[in-house]
């Protein structure tokens, strides 16, 4: 009996063994092929950056109505269809990983930056590095023309250079290789983009803040 | 008594012929499991060798001022840019080392690519953009069969993330371009054009994931 226990144990390691081997043989890609946990960076990343994009959105959203110059429409529009749908790729996989949107823990705690944004006090809707403040929104939805676009340009490039460090985070932190992959177009396109803005600031008259 | 003891050898005997069919499905199933993982960490190394060797027979080799590679072709006909390409913003024209480009510094504003169909030439430096968007560009020259340019031009129309127009100074009649990758097909039923838009409309090689094949420019 006690012998049939440890053959039985035996055969049982083996086959969990073998299980893993080949179940890591056939999902271990680049990620490892195991889900993501709420605490890692993965999920931390997906989250954070899914609200970090949404006030992009909004804010390109926002100077859409408040000019009419081309170059700046465009822009905006890029930004506000290319962060919308990265946004649903970062809660595409948060369902995927059936993990919760929101965690009790301040934002970018799995950076070891938990709490930075609002360190000093109210953040009044900065909720993360570069986030623009509740008073800034609402100050781009009353400016117009020029003064509208030299605004949004400069809260982007500050929204951008926050982004561009948090997914800087993630590419060091993160396991999964499809988000690290999203990560670096980030930190590349938002990289390019605080580039130019810079030339459409100078057009401008104007510098980043 | 006498039975209850011989039927409960009986019973033992059972459960041990039982526990050795067990421990026998047992090691089948493991090797099985083995077998399995042995095969399919064969198959990719193998796959990886494969990959590894079909990038080395080379072609043309070329570069320019903020690019530089060159092309290396796989055993699947696809062309893919080694090297860098650059993704600066320019307004003035901006001279390709291949034809039609496949990356490099581009015009702000993209051509739209949600299906669009030219019938005349556009400039490269917008389709260039389109294709950082990740879109696949199907470009035809003047030696294309008029049956192949309208085909391909249906599938293009209901292909979101494609766009087509002609450019006379490529060297192949009909050819697919993706960011950093580039193919010749025979004609618009030749399998590898679905092979292509599979791979790379809205592809991995994508530098700007997510950004729209609208709202630029539409002629």
């Amino acid at each position: 009996m006690k012998h049939f226990g440890v053959i039985a144990g035996a055969a049982a390691l083996v086959l969990v063994g073998g299980g893993a081997l080949g179940y890591a043989a056939v999902a271990g890609d680049e990620d490892g092929g195991s889900t993501p946990s709420a605490e890692s960076a993965d999920a931390g990343f997906a989250r954070d950056m899914a609200v970090h994009h949404q006030q992009a959105v909004e804010m390109s959203y926002i100077v859409r109505d408040r000019t009419e110059n081309e170059e700046v429409r465009r822009l905006a529009y890029d930004i506000a269809q290319t962060q919308a749908n990265q946004r649903g790729m970062l809660l595409g996989w948060l369902d995927l990983w059936e993990l919760p949107k929101v965690s009790a823990d301040p934002p970018m705690t799995w950076m070891g930056m938990g709490g930075t944004a609002d360190a000093g006090g109210d953040a009044d809707g900065a909720l993360m590095p570069g986030m623009a403040t509740d008073a800034e929104m609402k100050r781009l939805g009353e400016l117009n023309g020029k003064q509208a676009e030299i605004f949004y340009l400069q809260l982007m490039t500050d929204h951008h250079k926050g982004g561009v460090h948090m997914a800087q985070g993630c590419l060091s932190k993160c396991a999964v290789g499809v988000e690290r992959r999203l990560a670096r177009t980030m930190v590349e396109g938002q990289q390019s983009e605080i580039e130019l803005m810079a030339g459409m600031l100078r057009d401008r008259g104007a510098r980043a803040r | 008594m006498g039975s209850a003891k011989k039927s409960s050898a009986a019973r033992k005997a059972r459960i041990e012929e039982m526990r050795r069919a067990e421990q026998a499905r047992e090691r089948r199933a493991r090797i099985l499991t083995i077998g399995a993982a042995v095969v399919v960490v064969g198959a990719l190394v193998a796959g990886g060798v494969f990959l590894v060797r079909s990038q080395k027979d080379d072609s043309d080799s070329a570069s320019n001022d903020k690019s530089a590679g060159r092309f290396v072709t796989g055993k699947d006909g696809v062309k893919k840019w080694e090297g860098t390409l650059a993704r600066n913003h320019v307004t003035k024209s901006v001279s390709y080392p291949v034809t039609p480009p496949v990356g490099g510094d581009h015009h702000p504003v993209w051509m739209n690519c949600n299906g669009d169909v030219y019938t005349k030439e556009i400039n490269n430096t917008n389709a260039v953009h389109s294709l950082e968007h990740g879109a696949v560009w199907v470009t035809y020259n003047s030696e294309a069969a008029e049956e192949d340019v309208d085909a391909l031009a249906a599938k293009v129309r209901k292909t979101p993330y494609t766009l087509m127009s002609p450019v006379d100074g490529q060297k192949d009649p009909i050819m697919l371009s993706a960011w950093g990758h580039q193919r010749t097909v025979k004609g618009a039923d030749d399998p590898a054009v679905d092979t292509f838009f599979a791979q790379f409309v809205q592809g991995q090689q994508t530098p700007e994931p997510g950004a729209a094949c609208t709202g630029g420019l539409a002629e």
